[in-house]
């Protein structure tokens, strides 16, 4: 999966991340990361910062200064130069990983098959038999290997993520990033996109997720970080965050998370 | 020579589009596309062309004359019934000309009120349709020798007593084409002109009972009368002391061809043969002063029935609607879509001067008429040596109207595709190009097609504009037969039949394609 860069350099490395929308600081100085194989859980209450960390991974969001590294690209966005040149060095970054939607994001007007290949014919202009060779394993992968002609509407919910997990891994990216890929789901839909993310993580992908889910994530996460008011405020193995958070401020999101009531 | 000319004007226009090109990928786009319109507009200039090399070739060569003419104005210009060729009194006239003057004839039909202007942008040579003498005619062209003396009548309801005199017009309205001679007459006379595009459609008014009279010469009210048979309509007076005389036109530097005319005619007039012409559609000399009198235009033409003129109108009908109408409409859609979403591209970008631009433009052309838009692009594009075929003018005014109304289509049908759809396309690698041509345009699509199906059946029925243009379209065919038989309902309504045909297959095409987007959305 990926290239190696000696096993001394971790897989995700994120530094100094900031970010506004006008006045509003979302992200204040942001910094970790993750080594190769493992999966990263982001928690932290709504407007805390974590899906802007996602997204600033994939770049749909452009940070306003830090330094972003997946593999063996490297962006510093208070450098990056303007125009072209720039527009070369986001797109390298981006190519680095697949991103799942929490709508899905499917192409309405392709089918499973079409939604797969998509990326990897166009921009990666990658041979289309071996392409779909691909895809049809994937497919299977995710449960889902009779369906790859049907459009996207004629899909449920969970088998809709699940083909945007597979046009992710379609892409062979060195990182896979899941932004709260359940919470749009029907509860009875949860169980089968969480099997495919644990899955992935038990085969080695490397996998930043955004979610809520925080029996999952303790099962399934090599670390877990808290960010509240868009700073990284615990870090640590999911054990110890979750069950013994230092700060209060995680101590009550994780309560209220844990007992709605 | 001529041939190239347009398209080196048109590569001057589409200059400022590729120096806006620096500003970034989608002004890149932009050009690349406004380039792929040009050739759209070339490629359909090809067989307007085919007709002939205007401004002729060196000494000792015949020389190509274009003959401005209305061909709805019977005796002097007109189209026998089914026939593609002008003929007439005016027109026996100019041949004879070019005869002895050793020209080359090219026959351009229009409406009399573009014909002057026609003249003046240099699209004809000479008009050769009863053109009075006047003194501020004489200022501003070159005017032959008289070749038809005439004089003026007054014509009015038969049932009508109170006028038989100019002095009785005072205060009363007259029908008149706008440009005539004989508006002005009236207008001194002290009446109101309300103005028409022909003799015909001002008897049409005034046996309506929407005007009080009209004058004209006794020439052509005789031989509408003999025609018509109409006793709806009677010769009420004659307007003393307004005999005219009526004179090829040329531009006034035209002194070379002009020259040649007047030499020519003075021949003509000594051998008789102008004498001849004159016996054979009037049975009397009006080449002479004082000779049209009292003329006799019974015998020139058989009246048809109604059968007989839809038979002999369907192939000239067909054939605008083949020849101009639906290429016109097919080639100004085409390059106005593709315009289209250049401009709507350049409406969303965050470059503000192309924002700008774009917006400036569509509200230069949804604010103002399409008729003045056409006129600008034909008749005063050339005054500031921009001189394009009458059928790409035609495309070009077009397109850039569809452009205009379209690019705000596909603004907000670009605008309705989510945002996540952009997203999804970026996170696999699609660059914006890409994203665009396979993401967000099928979406768009399915939004677009209803309200541009709208766009294209108006632009369809607003190609019967161009008659001014001096392109014979259904349109303009269906005029000059009613204009030449007065079977005003029967010949428009007919060639309505056309356009409701085409646009009920264009929306069973509409039909088809909204069903075939549909396929990838829940019901």
């Amino acid at each position: 999966m990926g290239t190696t860069n000696g096993t001394t350099t971790p897989e995700i490395r994120v530094r100094g991340l900031a970010k506004s929308f006008g006045d509003n600081a979302v992200l204040r100085g942001v910094d970790f990361t993750a080594a190769r194989g493992t999966s990263t859980v982001l928690l932290g209450p709504s407007g805390s910062g974590k899906t802007t960390v996602l997204r600033s991974l994939a770049v749909l969001e452009r940070p306003d200064e830090g330094v972003v590294g997946i593999g063996d690209v490297e962006v510093d966005f208070s450098r990056l130069p303007d125009g072209k040149a720039g527009q070369r060095e986001v797109a390298r970054l981006r190519a680095q990983s697949g991103f799942v939607f929490q709508t899905h994001n499917l192409f309405p007007h392709r089918t499973v098959l079409e939604n797969l290949i998509e990326g990897p014919v166009v921009a990666q202009r990658r041979p289309k038999e071996e392409v779909v060779a691909e895809a049809r394993v994937l497919l299977e992968q995710v449960g889902l290997a009779q369906r790859e002609d049907a459009y996207p509407f004629q899909l449920s919910g969970g088998q809709q993520q699940r083909v945007g997990i597979a046009r992710a891994l379609a892409l062979k990216p060195e990182v896979v990033l899941f932004d709260e890929p359940t919470s749009a789901l029907d509860p009875e839909l949860v169980g089968e996109v969480l099997a495919v993310v644990r899955d992935l993580a038990e085969q080695g992908w490397t996998t930043v997720i955004v979610t809520h889910e925080i029996h999952f994530a303790r099962k399934v996460a090599d670390q877990a970080l808290f960010l509240d008011g868009g700073r990284i405020v615990e870090a640590g193995p999911p054990g110890e965050v979750l069950e013994a958070p230092r700060t209060e401020r995680a101590r009550q999101f994780l309560r209220r998370i844990l007992d709605p009531g | 020579m001529r041939r190239r000319q347009p398209r080196r004007q048109l590569r001057r226009q589409l200059r400022p589009a590729r120096r806006a090109a620096g500003l970034g990928g989608i002004a890149r786009i932009v050009a690349v596309l406004a380039g792929v319109l040009g050739s759209l507009l070339l490629a359909a200039s090809g067989p307007a062309h085919a007709d002939g090399d205007g401004d002729g070739g060196a000494a000792g060569e015949r020389r190509v004359v274009r003959v401005g003419t209305e061909g709805t104005y019977p005796p002097f210009s007109f189209h026998e019934a089914g026939s593609a060729e002008v003929t007439g009194y005016d027109i026996d006239v100019v041949k004879a000309v070019a005869e002895r003057a050793g020209w080359e004839l090219e026959f351009v039909e229009t409406q009399w009120d573009a014909i002057f202007p026609a003249l003046d942008a240099g699209r004809i040579d000479v008009i050769a349709n009863q053109v009075s003498w006047n003194e501020e005619r004489a200022a501003d062209y070159g005017l032959s020798d008289p070749y038809t003396y005439s004089e003026g009548v007054i014509v009015t309801r038969a049932d009508e007593d109170a006028i038989t005199t100019l002095e009785d017009l005072a205060g009363r309205t007259t029908a008149q084409s706008a440009t005539s001679n004989w508006a002005q007459v009236a207008r001194d006379a002290g009446a109101r002109v309300e103005t028409v595009e022909g003799f015909a459609q001002a008897v049409a008014l005034l046996a309506q009972g929407r005007v009080d009279a009209i004058v004209n010469d006794n020439i052509a009210v005789l031989d509408y009368l003999a025609q018509t048979g109409s006793e709806e309509v009677k010769i009420a007076g004659v307007a003393e002391g307004e005999s005219t005389e009526q004179v090829l036109t040329f531009r006034q530097d035209d002194t070379e061809l002009l020259t040649a005319a007047n030499q020519a005619l003075a021949e003509l007039s000594a051998d008789g043969t102008l004498a001849e012409i004159s016996e054979k559609y009037f049975k009397a000399d009006v080449s002479v002063e004082g000779g049209g009198g009292d003329v006799d235009v019974s015998g020139a033409r058989a009246r048809s029935s109604n059968w007989d003129i839809v038979r002999d109108e369907s192939w000239p009908m067909i054939k605008g609607l083949l020849r101009i109408t639906v290429p016109l409409t097919v080639v100004a859609f085409a390059g106005g879509l593709t315009l289209a979403v250049l401009v709507a591209l350049a409406r969303i970008s965050s470059s503000r001067i192309l924002a700008g631009a774009a917006r400036a433009f569509i509200s230069a052309i949804r604010g103002t008429p399409l008729l003045l838009q056409l006129f600008i692009v034909f008749y005063g594009l050339p005054q500031v040596g921009i001189r394009l075929d009458g059928f790409v003018a035609a495309a070009l005014a077009f397109g850039l109207n569809v452009a205009g109304y379209a690019a705000e289509i596909v603004r907000s049908a670009i605008l309705a595709v989510p945002k996540g759809q952009f997203e999804a396309a970026q996170t696999i690698g699609l660059d914006y190009r890409q994203t665009l041509r396979r993401i967000v345009f099928p979406q768009a699509l399915r939004t677009a097609v209803p309200p541009l199906s709208n766009t294209l059946l108006s632009l369809l029925k607003d190609t019967s504009l161009v008659a001014p243009l001096l392109l014979s379209d259904i349109t303009r065919v269906a005029q000059e037969a009613a204009g030449r038989t007065n079977e005003f309902l029967l010949l428009y309504a007919y060639a309505g039949l056309y356009y409701w045909i085409i646009c009920t297959l264009l929306s069973a095409g509409q039909t088809r394609l909204e069903a075939r987007l549909d396929r990838y959305v829940a019901k």
